[in-house]
């Protein structure tokens, strides 16, 4: 009789499990019912119009927000509980562009959860942040003012902030607005290193040609779930027109769909 | 306690008259103080009026027009400096008013020490009105009280959507000016009945106590200028009853208005969100 | 002019090891309230402690104390106030301010020497500082300092990206409280000095013109500190200089406000010429 085959390692508990979730600001709900995993490795797009609530659910991730109902696990745990292994990556212009902090002082934030209150991050915490702001291409303007970088620059930095903080899951509010071409390439590549580490990533994005690269699953949501699924399946013209309305066009002959954020 | 019988004397009557008309304009031009935020530069111009004051007493000229010229430097000063790189407007603000006041004292003490009417100016002392101050706070009233009705839909688009109005053709910055030139006259014009120091509070206080309870922009108006006007009234009262500091009592029925419509008001109060 | 000769006196002496102290004090814990845009913060801070002094005035105790409850009562109000939707922190920090500050004026307003006492609380007596005022501001500027080291990266952290610190775990509002208490303790400790209007500009002024010239949080302090300070020395050596040899009396502490005023201008006016020689 053949040997019982080798035990098959159970799969790994997602990072994100999302059950009907739903965000509401004075009874009147904004976002709702969002429901998905999230795996390690993998890698979601939020995409929807303005307004959608796409912000509001990172927030809610990050357990800034809380849930009106349904429920968020991130590694298992509740929002606040998992901080530690959550990294954010906001919009760049959203910071002060003539605070006094170097590339690298910024980098070197991502650091703080894992240094902890009062002490100062080491020299083996600056490596971390060196190294993560080499893999963003900017190796060499580590000591420029955060301020003196352009657009782009910024929003390397402030990947490489959450790349040194080591995340399992990393949540970015629209990374490529106003981002060059190389930097994109740079944040791309560098998203692409975090997930074959391991790290799961969703994304927030008006970008669908960016989707298409940096994702693999797409999740759709205009105040509510429209879709959660591979982009493949997911990512289709009539799950499109439902998620932006009047706003979605559709080409004629290849059916390529130009949404209008 | 009869409130006829505490306006009895003559004093106390020209002190009512002009409490009900500062409460007033304040009110009126506290609603556009919250909208474009000017809680804190209303109050540094409070501050950075005393060297007009200073000046004009040394010069021998009113002490209303001294403050009045030097708080409309102020405001231009203001204005430039927060135009600056790496200098916000919270900053400029703050060097603006401790330079501004800092001059004052200077001024004051290199003239022959302090003098009584330095806390007169800072306090208020409304029961020390004369009939010519009551012309000039009406007349500053009733002016001011135009420029924000002929203006308002301007003023109201440019605390809303400051792009836009540019984008309209407006000229965004003369409206600013003219805006802080309000603000600054109407401070000016309360400085003898609640000082400069508090000022700010008959300003802020009954426009923001009218906010909790209505939504529609003139209505919140008329009804901050009530509040305003009632605040006067009921803090002299009881400043007169009980002979304690008039300005302050004032503010301090102000704010006290504003901390009971925080609790009770029937949309934005805390009982109403506890529900 | 002379700046050592001066300071020979006792009284001098004193006054200046007090302004030096607190031009420090309130440079370093003034580029936090710079670079978060809390100058008005500050502001109310010097006018809420007021009643605080004045209720210790009238039951003769010590006014540092009265000043101190005071200022943490309002540090944990600010903290635990904001966020109103109908009312802006400004209105609500304007109205708080105004309303303690009018409570000390009402009850002062009941005793004579009125006018008296509302001047040395608004102006100071820097020159009447004596040896046990002076360790009473060392003692707690030491408290401060000691604070500032330790919570400096989450603190600058704070000011910086509100939205990445809440996401890593800080929370914010215990942050925002530590930061009202250090401006509380500024303000309690400089007040019996400079005065209240004036301890403002020592914790702006020196900040806002550090800022100009610096681009990194480290610089910017140190900056503030040696600005504020020198302030302190320059302001006091002209008011004695003028006072006594000119015959003009200038007040102590308006006159250091007004040098720290110019330095600010300086820097102002030095700040584009810098940058064009820093080619980065």
């Amino acid at each position: 009789m053949a040997p019982d085959p080798a035990p098959v390692p159970a799969p790994a508990p997602p990072v994100l499990v999302l059950r009907r979730a739903t965000v509401a600001y004075e009874r009147e709900p904004v976002v709702e019912g969002v429901d998905g995993e999230v795996a390690a490795g993998q890698s979601v797009a939020l995409i929807g119009p303005n307004g959608a609530g796409k912000s509001t659910l990172i927030r809610a991730v990050l357990g800034l927000v809380p849930l009106t109902s349904g429920t968020i696990q991130v590694l298992g745990r509740s929002p606040q509980a998992a901080r530690r292994q959550v990294a954010y990556v906001p919009q760049a212009d959203t910071l002060d562009a003539e605070f006094p902090v170097s590339a690298l002082q910024v980098t070197l934030m991502g650091r703080y959860p894992r240094v902890g209150w009062v002490r100062r991050p080491g020299p083996a915490d600056r490596q971390v942040a060196a190294r993560a702001l080499a893999e963003v291409g900017l190796a060499e303007r580590a000591s420029a003012r955060f301020g003196t970088l352009s657009g782009g620059q910024r929003q390397r930095v402030l990947l490489a902030r959450a790349i040194a903080q080591e995340p399992r899951l990393l949540l970015l509010d629209e990374p490529f607005n106003g981002v060059d071409a190389l930097s994109q390439d740079l944040l791309l590549a560098a998203l692409a290193r975090l997930r074959a580490g391991g790290a799961a990533v969703v994304m927030a994005t008006h970008d669908l040609g960016l989707a298409h690269l940096a994702c693999d699953e797409v999740c759709l949501l205009n105040r509510h779930q429209i879709g959660f699924g591979p982009i493949g399946t997911t990512l289709t013209p009539e799950l499109l027109r439902a998620t932006y309305g009047g706003q979605a066009l559709q080409l004629r002959g290849d059916g390529v769909i130009v949404a209008r954020p | 306690m009869s409130l006829l019988e505490a306006f009895g004397d003559g004093f106390a009557r020209r002190a009512l008259l002009e409490a009900v008309m500062v409460g007033g304009l304040c009110g009126a031009v506290g609603v556009h103080v919250l909208l474009r935020r000017l809680p804190f530069f209303t109050m540094a111009l409070g501050h950075a009026t005393f060297p007009g004051v200073v000046l004009a007493g040394l010069v021998g000229i009113s002490l209303f027009a001294g403050a009045a010229a030097f708080g409309a430097v102020v405001v231009v000063v203001v204005a430039l400096l927060g135009a600056r790189d790496r200098v916000d407007d919270t900053s400029a603000v703050g060097v603006t008013l401790s330079g501004a006041f800092a001059l004052g004292v200077l001024l004051l003490s290199a003239q022959a020490g302090f003098s009584r009417d330095l806390t007169a100016y800072l306090v208020g002392s409304i029961v020390t009105v004369r009939p010519g101050d009551l012309v000039t706070t009406a007349v500053v009233g009733a002016a001011t009280l135009a420029v924000l009705a002929a203006l308002h839909k301007e003023l109201v688009l440019g605390a809303f959507d400051r792009g836009g109005l540019a984008a309209l053709g407006y000229p965004v910055l003369a409206l600013d000016v003219v805006l802080l030139l309000v603000v600054e006259a109407t401070v000016v014009t309360s400085i003898p009945a609640v000082g400069t120091i508090l000022a700010v509070a008959l300003v802020v206080a009954p426009a923001a106590t009218a906010r909790l309870w209505t939504e529609r922009l003139r209505a919140t108006m008329a009804l901050a200028a009530a509040l305003g006007a009632a605040s006067g009234v009921v803090g002299l009262a009881i400043s007169l009853q009980w002979r304690v500091a008039a300005g302050a009592t004032i503010v301090l029925v102000a704010a006290a208005l504003f901390a009971v419509s925080l609790v009770v008001a029937p949309r934005h109060g805390l009982l109403a969100s506890l529900r | 002019m002379n700046l050592l000769q001066p300071f020979t006196i006792p009284y001098m002496q004193r006054a200046l090891v007090e302004v030096l102290v607190l031009g420090a004090l309130a440079g370093a814990v003034g580029v936090l309230v710079v670079l978060r845009r809390l100058a008005f913060v500050g502001d109310a801070l010097t006018h809420t402690v007021f009643p605080g002094v004045v209720i210790a005035h009238l039951l003769g105790r010590s006014l540092l104390l009265g000043a101190l409850a005071f200022g943490v009562l309002t540090a944990v109000l600010l903290t635990t106030l904001g966020g109103h939707r109908r009312v802006g922190d400004d209105a609500a920090l304007a109205i708080l301010l105004t309303s303690f500050f009018s409570v000390g004026v009402v009850l002062i307003s009941r005793t004579r020497g009125f006018t008296a006492d509302l001047t040395v609380f608004l102006f100071g007596r820097v020159l009447a500082v004596d040896r046990a005022d002076l360790l009473q501001t060392l003692a707690v500027a030491a408290v401060a300092a000691v604070v500032l080291l330790l919570l400096h990266k989450e603190l600058v952290l704070r000011a910086f990206d509100p939205e990445a610190t809440a996401a890593m775990g800080y929370r914010t509002g215990a942050l925002d409280l530590v930061l009202n208490l250090l401006i509380a303790l500024v303000v309690v400790a400089a007040v019996e000095a400079v005065g209240t209007v004036l301890v403002i500009a020592l914790m702006v002024v020196p900040a806002a013109a550090a800022r100009l010239l610096a681009d990194r949080v480290a610089a910017m302090t140190a900056l503030a500190c040696l600005l504020g300070a020198a302030g302190g020395w320059l302001g006091l050596a002209v008011s004695y200089e003028v006072s006594v040899d000119h015959g003009v009396r200038l007040a102590a502490g308006a006159t250091i406000v007004v040098v720290l005023v110019g330095l600010f201008l300086l820097a102002a006016a030095l700040a584009p010429l810098r940058r064009r020689v820093v080619t980065r």
